[in-house]
């Protein structure tokens, strides 16, 4: 395999877009990706592209991107892996350039949640992801899912709701100064705690709110890449782990072994390892689940997270900055896009003009944990090749 | 033609006023009629049910397999012989007094007064002879084929013309000791010390058994039963302290869906509370699968029964509104007996939020959803708190 290289990067902002159908969107993050790339690129130069939606706005995925970009001629594939959507169609296209198959190729990830209304998301979720006759009667809603985990990893560990919250009151800080974010306040602690519940032990602000949005990507191969840029970041390594898709048969709830095998295979293709990271997006759809990540991850030891936490290490100005765009929690949480989305904030992070720039980042993370948490894929950035 | 009773059972549901129980969101008249059932079986354990015969007016549905549902939650044979016979306790009285050695006669109701009684008749035990009955039209109660109710409000016309000159009718030899079928205050003008029952409908000539009566008269509207009692059965009561229903929002209307295929391929395991068993190395699976998730046989898993106590493994309480449920509601993993085996199931019979990680408890036959119209039966965990209260 041959390195690839991130060479553009753009998103729209994540917002309840009322007012803009996929077909609005699509366009907006593509042509924002394109602008990007320092020494241009015009779009016939794209050979391949692949989509990454979860949910199917506005009919058939593959073709919208093709129709909705002027991209007619190029082959585009949809890629569909719950909440790892993202970052496994960056995956996908990471191969393609890498096998040499193609030398450009853009990845696009999109979702447009708000466009049902906002409870019959439910039903419309967990038809998708669970089991039809056993688990999908018992309204084991989204937030169920994860909690069902959370409330297990608060009996096991120190952790306790006051750092659930801290994660929260820390993404959304970020997000304040991140323009694409979809939640830009501040919260406090006392906040989080007094919020209505959602399911407990999680109330309104341990929760991603339900974002629309899109995010682009172009990836050059690197015997090409200097022709759009001086700059380029590398895809070091990906990664995609799975797991039981059914709750009862997960063993230890405390820990997300999708995730743990996704992170294995991205550090290892990276040759890079959890202590090497400057920067990192990590899955943060409800609060509790960035720090069971952050073990799963590496970044501490099992059960660490509350210390980590609590030391403000994962803040912007601590070691190991965690979620600056806001995360899924306050940037918001298009699935489809979400992922795309991460890599673009770690790209700029690369670059050094990021929203909330971690000076000197080198290496950096993306990660996705998903659908009945039984996948996770894990991306990873660097400035140096290898 | 005499009945000989190897075992008598009660249940009544946790919910609603000491007297006067109401059936919880997830239970109707079969959840009820499983409970009773599988309680007077378990007391007459070497009875083998070759039939089951369910008296009710609350059917919660006239068409659409509620004998396969009650044979699954009983746990007999699909083979085993099942009637739905629409009637009251004059029914379920004659039932009693007709039923062959073998038979598991069963009352249950929901609507006036929610509570079940079973029966499983043998070779000996409590002999339940008939001393007469007396059919007769005094309709001052009618409920439709589309279950529309009409009254004919006058309850001195039908307790003079209706029970009164039923039960003379039939002369009996000696006084009635208990009348079910009736409200208190009727009843005690029929039989002064008669003990006042938790129901009226099908179920209440069980609980007038359980009560010790021996002469009992069971009434419905203008029809009249009555039989004799004598000898004795081992008899179990399951009569928690009743608590009021806890309040819950009701969800946003909605059709949810139903995948009838994968209802059909789940419904013994489900019902009957099965895991596969893998022939080759004898990990239980539940759901049952085709390849075993420790040794990866695939050589085709058995259906053995699963123990039905269990501790939480984890649990969270739903408190967003969710279409088409009422929240808050509590959903729990559930770890059964010593089998390692886990169960994602609603929490029953307590208040939502009030189960813990740790807690033990049972699994329960219960309704879990109504969808597309189709009523999806399965297992709900309820916590020991509910037990003890019912031991007690």
């Amino acid at each position: 395999m041959r390195p690839v290289a991130v060479v553009g990067a753009g998103m729209t902002p994540f917002a309840e877009h009322f007012d803009l159908g996929m077909k609005d969107l699509l366009p907006r993050a593509v042509g924002e990706a394109l602008a990007s790339v320092e020494k241009g690129i015009d779009r016939s130069e794209l050979q391949a592209a692949w989509f990454g939606e979860l949910t199917t706005s506005d009919g058939f995925p593959s073709g919208l991107l093709a129709d909705s970009c002027g991209l007619l001629d190029i082959p585009v594939t949809r890629v569909e892996n719950a909440c790892a959507t993202g970052n496994d169609a960056v995956r996908n296209a990471f191969f393609a350039v890498a096998s040499g198959y193609i030398d450009v190729a853009l990845v696009v990830g999109a979702d447009k949640v708000r466009e049902t209304s906002a409870r019959s998301t439910f039903w419309d979720w967990m038809a998708m992801t669970r089991d039809m006759a056993w688990d999908y009667p018992l309204g084991l809603v989204a937030p169920a899912n994860f909690a069902l985990h959370a409330a297990r990893y608060l009996h096991e560990s120190p952790a306790t709701r006051e750092h659930m919250a801290m994660v929260a009151v820390k993404n959304h800080h970020n997000a304040v100064t991140n323009p694409k974010a979809h939640l830009r306040f501040e919260i406090t602690v006392e906040q989080v705690l007094n919020a209505p519940t959602v399911v407990a032990p999680f109330g309104l602000y341990d929760c991603t709110p339900q974002s629309d949005g899109a995010a682009a990507l172009v990836l050059a191969a690197a015997d090409v890449a200097d022709r759009y840029t001086s700059t380029p970041v590398w895809v070091r390594g990906v990664g995609l782990g799975l797991d039981r898709v059914m709750h009862q048969h997960k063993r230890d709830m405390t820990t997300f072994p999708a995730t743990v095998k996704a992170a294995k295979q991205a550090f290892a293709m990276a040759g890079l390892g959890p202590q090497d990271m400057s920067v990192a997006e990590v899955h943060d759809c409800f609060s509790a689940v960035e720090l069971i990540s952050y073990e799963d991850l590496g970044f501490c030891e099992r059960f660490g997270a509350a210390k980590l936490v609590e030391a403000g290490e994962t803040t912007l100005t601590g070691r190991l900055p965690v979620n600056p765009s806001g995360g899924l929690k306050a940037k918001g949480h298009p699935p489809g896009a979400t992922g795309v989305a991460q890599c673009v904030e770690i790209a700029e992070q690369l670059w050094g003009r990021a929203a909330n720039q971690v000076d000197g980042a080198r290496h950096g993370l993306a990660h996705n944990i998903g659908g009945p948490t039984a996948v996770s894929a894990v991306t990873v950035l660097s400035t140096e090749q290898s | 033609m005499t009945g000989h009773l190897a075992s008598v059972a009660t249940h009544l549901p946790v919910w609603g006023a000491q007297e006067a129980r109401v059936a919880g969101p997830d239970e109707d008249a079969l959840t009820l009629a499983v409970a009773a059932g599988r309680a007077a079986m378990a007391a007459a354990p070497d009875v083998r049910v070759e039939r089951v015969v369910l008296v009710t007016r609350d059917l919660p549905v006239l068409e659409g397999g509620s004998t396969a549902v009650l044979l699954a939650g009983l746990d007999l044979p699909p083979a085993t012989l099942a009637s739905e016979v629409l009637g009251g306790a004059v029914a379920a009285l004659d039932q009693l007094g007709d039923a062959r050695p073998g038979t598991l006669v069963i009352g249950a109701d929901v609507t006036f007064g929610a509570g079940a009684g079973a029966a499983l008749a043998g070779a000996g035990g409590l002999a339940v002879t008939p001393l007469g009955r007396r059919d007769a039209s005094l309709p001052t109660h009618v409920r439709d084929a589309g279950g529309v109710v009409t009254d004919y409000d006058d309850a001195r016309l039908l307790r003079d013309r209706g029970v009164l000159a039923g039960i003379a009718a039939l002369a009996l030899t000696d006084a009635p000791d208990a009348v079910a079928g009736l409200a208190r205050k009727d009843a005690a003008a029929v039989a002064k010390a008669a003990p006042a029952l938790p129901t009226t409908g099908a179920s209440a000539p069980f609980f007038a058994i359980a009560a010790g009566s021996r002469v009992l008269v069971a009434v419905d509207q203008a029809a009249v039963s009555a039989a004799s009692l004598t000898g004795a059965a081992p008899f179990v009561a399951h009569a928690p302290s009743a608590r009021p229903l806890p309040k819950r929002k009701p969800g946003a209307p909605v059709d949810l869906a139903i995948a009838l295929p994968a209802y059909e391929r789940a419904f013994s395991a489900k019902l009957g509370f099965k895991a596969g068993r893998c022939p080759a190395c004898g990990t239980l699976a539940l759901p049952p699968r085709h390849r075993c998730l420790e040794c990866g046989d695939e050589s085709g898993q058995e259906l053995t029964a699963l123990p039905r106590d269990g501790e939480v493994y984890t649990v969270v309480t739903i408190h967003v509104p969710v279409p088409g449920l009422a929240t808050p509601y509590s959903l729990a993993i559930v770890e059964l007996g010593d089998t390692g085996v886990r169960a994602l199931v609603h929490v029953t019979d307590d208040e939502p939020g009030a189960v813990a990680i740790g807690d033990r408890g049972e699994m329960l036959f219960r309704l879990v959803a109504v969808r597309s119209g189709v009523r999806d039966y399965g297992y709900a965990f309820a916590p020991a708190r509910a037990a003890a209260e019912a031991a007690a």
